[in-house]
């Protein structure tokens, strides 16, 4: 793409943007003319700089944000080590393919309600949840990506003595950096889910727990304003996984 | 520096039930440059990967040095067909993979590898990546780094195989400069006659089913060599000659097995 053209598709999409939310604005101010069905986004942009002022918002984000981390570092840590594990031991794989097969493509967000009894209404239901979420598509990947090592390199490394262990660390592992961090990344958004609907479930804080009250109380902009800053936090995580690609693999690209 | 630094004898190898060498007896003396051509199918691929100890053999035994080689080790450098370049190492870090492996000094290996770059004709493209280079300057960082070991021999297999035919060339004046600097003992496998009689002291003829030692042709051609000499009458008597041993061969694999 030249200079010019990627100056005008940029253009095209900033206007795709701005014309959504004013058609958005203009319908919940002259059509759905009722605030308990709909909120204009300048009214979300009221609510989200009420909730900021007052502290409420902070509560709120800082639950969900710890909620999130540790599920997600402990999904991380746990799903590269199983991936690891099953990529270099064939009983290993044997052990666990079944349940992994079979929990990934079960919506275990429905296990959520089950959480809230086992540990509580505090954050290591919701931990759990996000746990289950982002653990699966981590070990699938890191497995994929150590099973997919050329041949034809670790041919290359062999014919210069190198050992089992050297293969994996100099081999396997960097070339399936991509893959583990294509996993990671897919676990942002299935995390933040797992947050949300792990916290509607039943929670005293998190930004579900906002969403759930605001909802019961018909405030619009609220729930919206809960919405955005999730969307926000997804985009962000997302944009920055992107940048870390970029910088640690670089050789994928172009 | 005479003596003999490779010796094959009664090469044996089948894979099932097909024999794809049978009694390959062969010295190769210290500092010459030896190719291998045939038609495909005469195992000469296979008999190189036995020498680099990447592939079992069946009888026989391969003696490098008067030691007997049972497995890959860093005494042999293979250069590949495919350049197998990491992609996420620079050019430097490609080509000291050998040293890396054996645990060498880093400082040491890295000068003397440097050196070796610069040989190759790629001062200045230390820090380049692989995806930045041409496939000739790729191919030329993977002899590079089989040099990087200081192996006793060089085993390269079809390394120009898979460049366009005038840097197939140019890599064949290189790799003779190259060669001249420090006569290390080769085994070049090749497919193309005149790469064949351009680079070498010896030819060894393969004929296939089951892959065996033809003939053993000297090539009495002065060095050091530049393009031209392709187009002398001795080097095309070479060439024919040769042809005319794989030729009933060849046209029996094209004819029916489809090449």
């Amino acid at each position: 793409m030249t200079e010019r053209v990627r100056h005008a598709s940029g253009l095209t999409s900033l206007l795709s943007i701005v014309g959504g939310l004013a058609i958005w604005e203009a319908a919940s101010r002259f059509a759905v003319d009722n605030s308990l069905f709909l909120a204009a986004p300048s009214q979300i942009v009221m609510a989200i700089w009420k909730l900021a002022t007052n502290g409420l918002l902070w509560k709120h984000v800082q639950i969900s944000a710890i909620e999130f981390i540790l599920g997600y570092v402990i999904a991380s840590i746990l799903g590269i080590a199983l991936g690891l594990a099953m990529a270099e031991s064939e009983r290993a794989k044997r052990i666990f393919q079944p349940w992994i097969s079979g929990l990934y493509a079960t919506p275990t967000i429905a296990l959520g309600p089950l959480f809230l009894l086992w540990f509580g209404i505090g954050i290591w239901s919701k931990v759990l949840v996000v746990i289950t979420l982002v653990i699966f598509s981590v070990v699938i990947n890191t497995e994929a990506g150590l099973r997919n090592t050329s041949e034809r390199l670790i041919e290359m490394l062999r014919s210069f003595g190198a050992t089992r262990q050297q293969i994996f660390w100099k081999l396997s592992l960097p070339s399936a950096a991509p893959f583990i961090l294509a996993g990671l990344k897919l676990g942002i958004g299935r995390g933040l889910i797992g947050v949300v609907v792990a916290e509607l479930f039943g929670s005293r804080a998190g930004l579900g727990q906002l969403i759930s009250q605001s909802a019961d109380s018909f405030n619009m902009p609220n729930l919206f304003a809960a919405v955005v800053v999730l969307a926000s936090a997804g985009i962000a995580m997302t944009a920055g996984f992107t940048w870390l690609e970029k910088s640690l693999v670089p050789w994928t690209k172009d | 520096m005479a003596g003999i630094k490779l010796s094959v004898s009664g090469l044996d190898k089948n894979f099932g039930s097909l024999q794809v060498l049978e009694k390959i007896t062969v010295d190769i003396q210290d500092g010459e440059f030896i190719s291998i051509v045939g038609p495909s199918g005469c195992g000469k691929t296979t008999f190189l990967r036995i020498v680099a100890g990447l592939e079992e053999s069946n009888g026989g035994t391969v003696m490098l040095d008067g030691k007997e080689v049972t497995e890959p080790g860093n005494d042999r450098g293979f250069v590949f067909q495919n350049d197998n370049l990491l992609p996420w190492r620079t050019v430097i870090s490609n080509a000291l993979i050998g040293p890396e492996l054996a645990g060498e000094a880093q400082q040491a290996a890295r000068a003397r590898t440097l050196e070796l770059l610069k040989l190759v004709g790629l001062g200045g493209f230390e820090n380049y990546f692989p995806r930045q280079l041409s496939g000739g300057m790729r191919q030329r960082v993977n002899l590079a780094r089989a040099l990087a070991i200081d192996p006793k021999i060089l085993l390269m297999d079809e390394p120009f195989a898979a460049l366009d035919s005038q840097t197939r060339e140019i890599m064949q004046t290189e790799l003779t400069r190259i060669w001249e600097e420090g006569r290390k003992t080769v085994l070049f496998v090749t497919h193309q006659i005149d790469e064949a009689v351009f680079l070498s002291d010896h030819v060894l003829i393969f004929a296939r089913r089951p892959g065996r030692l033809r003939e053993s042709v000297k090539i009495d051609l002065p060095r050091p060599r530049a393009l031209s000499i392709k187009r002398t009458p001795e080097f095309v008597a070479y060439v024919d000659h040769i042809w005319s041993q794989i030729e009933e061969d060849v046209r029996h694999s094209v004819l029916h097995e489809g090449g």
